[in-house]
């Protein structure tokens, strides 16, 4: 019997935003995730001081996952974040960094958090028009059949990833093999629902990353002394291998766990009987003109010796994260029943070789028509190579949201001091009849705007890990960075050259001032302009659908965060 | 064993306590509490429930304050909060009142005998400034205050928005609402899919059921499916658990499992040749039977829940499929027909989703609930349960109002042409005899505060069906020669069935006569069985309104309900329901109308009443009601509740109508329903004179006292 202990009462904390505890816990980790940020960002080492495995990362998944938050207010903002995360992968640094200075920033106003939360709903829902408004001067579309925009995605996918220690040639031959391995996985023929194919990844850990490669179709890994050498695989008379994939065992095991019982005659060896079914099978393989035979489990080594003699290429133990593009690439059913299978279940493949890169061994399985790809990931260490492998995971999705959505960002700072330019701009513009719709005064609506905009420029401000400063021009609205210590130079077109996206450079004088200083006064705003020239090449791009998102998750969060009246903490 | 006595200033500490831990949450300015889980789980809500459970207090009188409150939130759907801060303020208020034991147990009596004349008649009198609830406006407004209370500010109007729409369009005749509705909130779990990070105003309402798993073999069909409900395994071993198979030969064993593999393609190939293209499984099927219904062309769903196949056999009224390898021939009786089905990818979460053409009153939606974090949508999903629950009480009594406005002036020159010749009906009568009288005893002598509710709706329908347009069906139905008295009692809403059988009565009678010449024989009867007078009662009650309802839809009257007629409710109420207190599905405007209005009568009747406690504790109750707009005005700028206060007195000294400002409504019924409750727990601590702690587990006698029986 157990013991039964009394409840305790719970612990309650009425405004639990006023207390000191929440601001440090939050500017700590505010500080944290900043310093993570963008392609300058200061590397964690994570580590659990037990020996266990060390994680050298910048990445805001893994950082979010390991820090072990204690205080409540600050599960809610990382358990939102990552949830962002998982749904879209990217934009995860922004998001956090962007909530948390939301917090801060609003609770310093100190008005009541409901008209704080209206008006901040109603700046969000300003910035997600604009930005999916054509007039939109921080985004450009993408052109499927330019590749140069695609590039400029995933090269500024990859050089935010400054663990993944990727010198520029690296990053060059990785972003063309990632949206190569990409553009194989998407159909030719377009029906009325396209689905993408697949894109496998390889590990290959230790070597050089410019010996990474893509394949169409798959690799399928085997023991070296398994195959034939040269491979001959039989074809049918159309010049195609056929292929038979099962997904049930073929080892001739008699083991089933949920049935009765079974009493076997003294001389009858049940072992014999299955290995006799499975030489059936083989036979019918060989009559059916199969060339490979692929299955998810083990192959008794009998039938494997018989298929061989027969040229018949067997590959097992394939698992089954293989069987689903394996049965996509090649049009078989898996087979899950030895005793009966109908020849409608087999598939086809158009050639099948061998490949071996760094003691590893492959079979090559090259289809008739591709949606299925296999990325060979190179490199030097494990943890590199894991790093290496998010960044590609994460352009592979942010890829798959541009196709659906073919718009892009200005990275580099510029969407964000864009969008609190243009904020500035609309809350000094706004009718009465709006602020009675949110049931504020004007004077209430600006200082929320304001705070909002010092957030959005605070991120911006967060790529700049070096003590320099950060410029915001009139006319763009874009952002700029310089060396420190010469603010105080009277001809700043000098100073800067290029602005953080890259669209922009010197040439024209465009106002420079000092981005979130106290002594700037507020400029009268007006609405940023979209820049004339459209240089697409070399650009920092960030993904649209997950910025997007990303700001909107941010806002909530920190509405919801800011809405908190008491906390009930038990006790038990 | 510890005794301490028990002390009214203790018992105010104590609520006083409880009110300042949910006054920040109540109202729509009130903000959220997050509850930190012992499991590491952070929990935001603002649900009054929630909150006071979440306290897990000591002492045992707030155990049972947070005990009433939870009760009268399992009623009426609403008001836990409200409670505990109405609950504050008369202990307060009685604290000062009262001083010393003696003078406790007369107020505790007071307050038992404070009902009638003074509550009561105040009610009576506020009725007047209510307005009748009808239409979807209505119904999104009723719905924007209730959620005002449980969701952020800026989430309020999108999600109220979306349960209007979600509630029309999962029962888009009225008349099944109600019954829709108890199904929606049985299985909302299985009817909401929650997506953390898409915006707020990403929910949706989506047609057809989701299950959240992923298909196990998916063969993609055009158009209409063919589908059955399976609750076993299809593919059955070599021999079944407990059973012994000999095997004598090596071709007996290959030939034993060869027919084990056949028979279960002959299972399929039965499937197929039925035209099932869809299976559903409760039980993970055999890898073999994933096969087959891949290389037949049969989808699979496996490992549905019990819930989910509940709701699928609710909705479609098949039971399942038993496979039998006998009748490989025999036609598949028990398929239903899904209009589609397809994966849908939610987040990062595959479902399958189904659509159905339900063969009950609900028609199945789904809601995509979508919020920044798991949490928040919790959150709202347990919100939307609760106005389900809220909107299932009022929508009885909703659509009856909205005739009762309509019908009023035809009632007069329509009555007496209606006459009642009919022999079938006598059996039917005495329910609503009894029913009928249960409201006149309640006039007098208030017994039990539900019965009365529940006798006046009832009261309104058939005075309501004094309509020439409504009544035929509506007596015809209570006269209908199959429901006597005990069937009906038992067996709520499943009389309607009986509808089939129409007869036209050649003459009717005034139903008002024959109450009147029934009743004198049924007083007494009455005061004794007053718990079947209330289940009677509440059968007619629905039944009798759905019936209206079909009537209505039928004969397509269009009637557009203006929010708030209080010169027309007015004459309404004087004339036709002189008995009434709370006419049924009566609304008031939100902020603290409700409160003032009953604090203005209950002072004004607390100055006719003779005794001088009894009028004192009235005035304790009416002032501690004000206690409520307090709270609820207390973060608005400057001395608005006073300004708001004033405004209103004057108004109704001068007999106008309130100030409004606010677009919201709430039920007069929750909230007097409310005062009730709080009335009772005061009562029932009053009575308490000493607390003893004991050593041993006390034995809980009858555990009945759910929620659902109130």
């Amino acid at each position: 019997m157990s013991r039964v202990e009394a409840k305790k009462p719970s612990l309650y904390i009425s405004e639990p935003l006023t207390k000191d505890i929440v601001h440090q816990s939050l500017s700590v980790l505010r500080g944290v995730l900043k310093s993570c940020y963008g392609p300058a960002g200061r590397l964690k080492q994570l580590h659990n001081g037990m020996g266990g495995y060390v994680c050298t990362t910048s990445r805001s998944s893994a950082v979010l996952r390991c820090l072990s938050v204690s205080h409540p207010v600050l599960k809610v903002l990382t358990a939102s974040v990552q949830n962002h995360i998982s749904r879209v992968s990217d934009c995860g640094l922004f998001t956090a960094i962007l909530c948390c200075s939301l917090i801060e920033n609003f609770k310093n106003i100190n008005f009541l958090s409901c008209t704080v939360i209206k008006i901040s709903k109603h700046l969000l829902s300003l910035c997600t028009d604009y930005l999916k408004s054509e007039a939109c001067g921080c985004r450009v579309s993408v052109d499927f059949s330019n590749l140069e925009t695609l590039f400029c995605l995933v090269r500024s996918i990859l050089m935010s990833k400054p663990a993944c220690m990727l010198s520029k040639t690296e990053i060059d031959h990785l972003t063309t093999l990632i949206v190569k391995a990409f553009l194989l996985t998407v159909p030719c023929h377009v029906e009325t629902n396209a689905v993408l194919g697949k894109c496998i990844i390889v590990p290959v850990k230790g070597r050089r990353v410019v010996d990474s490669t893509v394949f169409p179709g798959l690799l399928l890994e085997t023991p070296e002394n398994q195959l034939a050498k040269p491979l001959s695989v039989k074809r049918t008379p159309s010049n195609i291998i056929k292929i038979a994939l099962f997904c049930v065992s073929m080892s001739g095991d008699l083991f089933n766990p949920e049935e009765g019982s079974i009493t076997v005659r003294h001389g009858i060896s049940l072992e014999m009987s299955e290995l006799d079914q499975l030489l059936n099978v083989g036979r019918q393989l060989v009559n059916d003109e199969i060339g490979l035979v692929v299955c998810q489990k083990v192959i008794h080594p009998s039938l494997k010796q018989y298929l061989k003699e027969n040229h018949v290429v067997a590959v097992d133990r394939v698992g089954l994260s293989m069987m689903e593009p394996l049965s996509q690439m090649t049009g078989s059913k898996p087979i899950a029943s030895i005793h009966s299978f109908s020849p409608s279940c087999y598939g086809s493949l158009k050639d099948v070789c061998t490949e071996s890169f760094a003691s590893k061994h492959f079979v090559h399985l090259i289809p008739n028509d591709t949606l299925v790809c296999s990325l060979m990931l190179c490199n030097r260490s494990e943890t590199t190579w894991d790093e290496l492998k998010c960044a590609y995971e994460t352009a592979e999705r942010v890829l798959q949201l541009t196709i659906k959505e073919p718009l892009a960002l200005l990275g580099g700072g510029c969407t964000e001091t864009h969008l609190a330019s243009y904020i500035r701009h609309k809350s000094c513009n706004l009718s009465t009849s709006s602020f009675k719709a949110i049931d504020c005064s004007q004077t209430q609506y600006q200082l929320v705007a304001d705070a909002f905009c010092r957030s959005l420029e605070s991120v911006a401000c967060s790529l700049n890990h070096d003590d320099g400063d950060i410029f915001t021009d009139v006319v763009y609205g874009h952002c700029w960075f310089v060396p420190s210590g010469f603010s105080s130079v009277s001809n700043w077109s000098d100073l800067v050259s290029k602005c953080g996206c890259g669209i922009n450079d010197n040439t024209q004088n465009l106002n420079w001032r000092v981005l979130q200083s106290q002594f700037s006064s507020p400029v009268l705003q007006s609405c940023p302009k979209e820049p004339s020239v459209k240089a697409t090449d070399f650009l920092t791009l960030d993904c649209f659908a997950a910025k997007c998102s990303g700001l909107q998750v941010a806002v909530e969060t920190a509405n919801l965060i800011l809405d908190l009246s008491c906390i009930i903490e038990d006790q038990n | 064993m510890a005794a301490a006595p028990l002390e009214l200033g203790r018992l105010a500490q104590e609520a006083a306590a409880l009110a300042g831990a949910v006054r920040g949450c109540l109202g729509p300015r009130g903000g959220r509490a997050l509850l930190a889980l012992p499991t590491g789980a952070a929990l935001l809500t603002r649900d009054g429930r929630r909150l006071l459970e979440a306290l897990s207090l000591e002492p045992p009188t707030a155990r049972m304050m947070v005990a009433s409150a939870c009760r009268h939130r399992g009623a009426t759907g609403d008001g836990a909060k409200t409670f505990v801060v109405l609950l504050a303020a008369v202990l307060r208020g009685l604290r000062a009142a009262l001083a010393g034991a003696g003078r406790r147990r007369r107020a505790a009596r007071a307050l038992r005998a404070l009902e009638a004349p003074v509550l009561a008649r105040a009610a009576a009198a506020l009725r007047r400034h209510a307005a009748a609830a009808g239409g979807g406006a209505a119904l999104e407004a009723l719905l924007e205050a209730y959620l005002g209370g449980r969701a952020g500010p800026a989430e309020r109007r999108p999600l109220a928005r979306l349960c209007r729409e979600y509630c029309e369009r999962c029962a888009p005749c009225a008349a099944a609402r109600a019954a829709a509705l108890r199904l929606a909130g049985e299985h909302f779990a299985e009817l909401h899919a929650a997506v953390a990070g898409p915006p707020l105003a990403a929910s949706r309402v989506l047609a057809g059921l989701l299950l959240r798993r992923d298909f196990a073999a998916y063969c993609p069909a055009r158009g209409e499916v063919a589908a059955v409900l399976v609750t076993q395994l299809l593919h059955a071993g070599l021999a079944a658990p407990g059973v012994e198979l000999r095997v004598e030969s090596e071709g007996q064993f290959q030939a034993c499992r060869r027919w084990v593999a056949r028979r279960t393609e002959n299972v399929v190939r039965r499937l197929q040749s039925n035209n099932v293209r869809l299976l559903l499984s409760s039980v993970k099927q055999h890898e073999v039977v994933i096969y087959f219904a891949k290389l037949y062309g049969i989808s699979v769903v496996e490992c549905l829940s019990s819930e989910e196949i509940a709701l699928l056999r609710k909705i479609t009224g098949i039971s399942p499929f038993t496979p039998s390898c006998d009748d490989v021939r025999r036609e598949i009786a028990e398929i239903t027909v899904a209009t589609f089905c397809q994966p849908l990818l939610l987040g990062s979460q595959r479902y399958v989703h189904l659509g159905f053409t339900s063969t009950c009153a609900f028609q199945p939606h789904c809601l995509i609930l979508c919020g920044p974090a798991h949490s928040v949508n919790e959150q709202h999903a347990a919100a939307f349960q609760g106005a389900f629950k809220m909107l299932e009480q009022l929508f009885k009594t909703v659509e009856q109002t909205e005739e009762c406005e309509a019908e009023g002036e035809s009632q007069n020159e329509t009555s007496d042409i209606c006459g009642w010749h009919s022999s079938t009906a006598q059996k039917q009568l005495p329910i609503e005899n009894i029913s009928c009288n249960g409201n006149q005893g309640s006039e007098h002598q208030l017994k039990t505060v539900r019965g009365e509710a529940e006798t006046q709706v009832v009261e309104s329908d058939l005075q309501r069906s004094e309509n020439p347009a409504c009544v035929q069906t509506d007596l015809q139905m209570s006269s209908s020669p199959v429901s006597p008295i005990k069937e009906l009692s038992a067996l709520p809403v499943r009389d309607s069935s009986s509808r089939d059988v129409h007869k036209l009565h050649p003459k009717w009678k005034h139903p008002d006569e024959v109450h009147k010449s029934c009743r004198s024989d049924l007083v007494v009867d009455n005061q004794k069985n007053s718990s079947t007078a209330v289940l009677a009662a509440d059968n007619a009650n629905t039944v009798v309104s759905e019936h209206l309802d079909v009537d209505k839809d039928t004969e397509k009257i269009n009637r557009n309900i203006v929010l708030f007629k209080h010169g027309k409710s007015y004459t309404n109420s004087e004339q036709n329901y002189s008995n009434l207190i709370i006419e049924a599905g009566s609304v008031l405007p939100v902020g603290g109308n409700f409160e003032i209005l009953l604090h203005y009568y209950i002072r004004h009747y607390a100055k006719q009443c003779q005794e001088s406690i009894v009028a004192d504790i009235s005035n304790v109750i009416a002032d501690a009601l004000l206690s409520i707009p307090k709270t609820l005005y207390r973060t608005a700028e400057g001395n608005s509740f006073n300004k708001f206060y004033l405004k209103a007195i004057d108004a109704l000294r001068k007999n106008e109508p309130l100030p409004m400002n606010q677009k919201g409504l709430e039920s007069v019924y929750c909230k007097y329903q409310l005062v009730i409750s709080v009335v009772n727990c005061i009562t029932e601590l009053l009575s308490i004179d000493l607390i003893i702690g004991v050593k041993r587990p006390l034995q809980k006698i009858e555990d009945n006292d759910s929620e659902d029986d109130f």
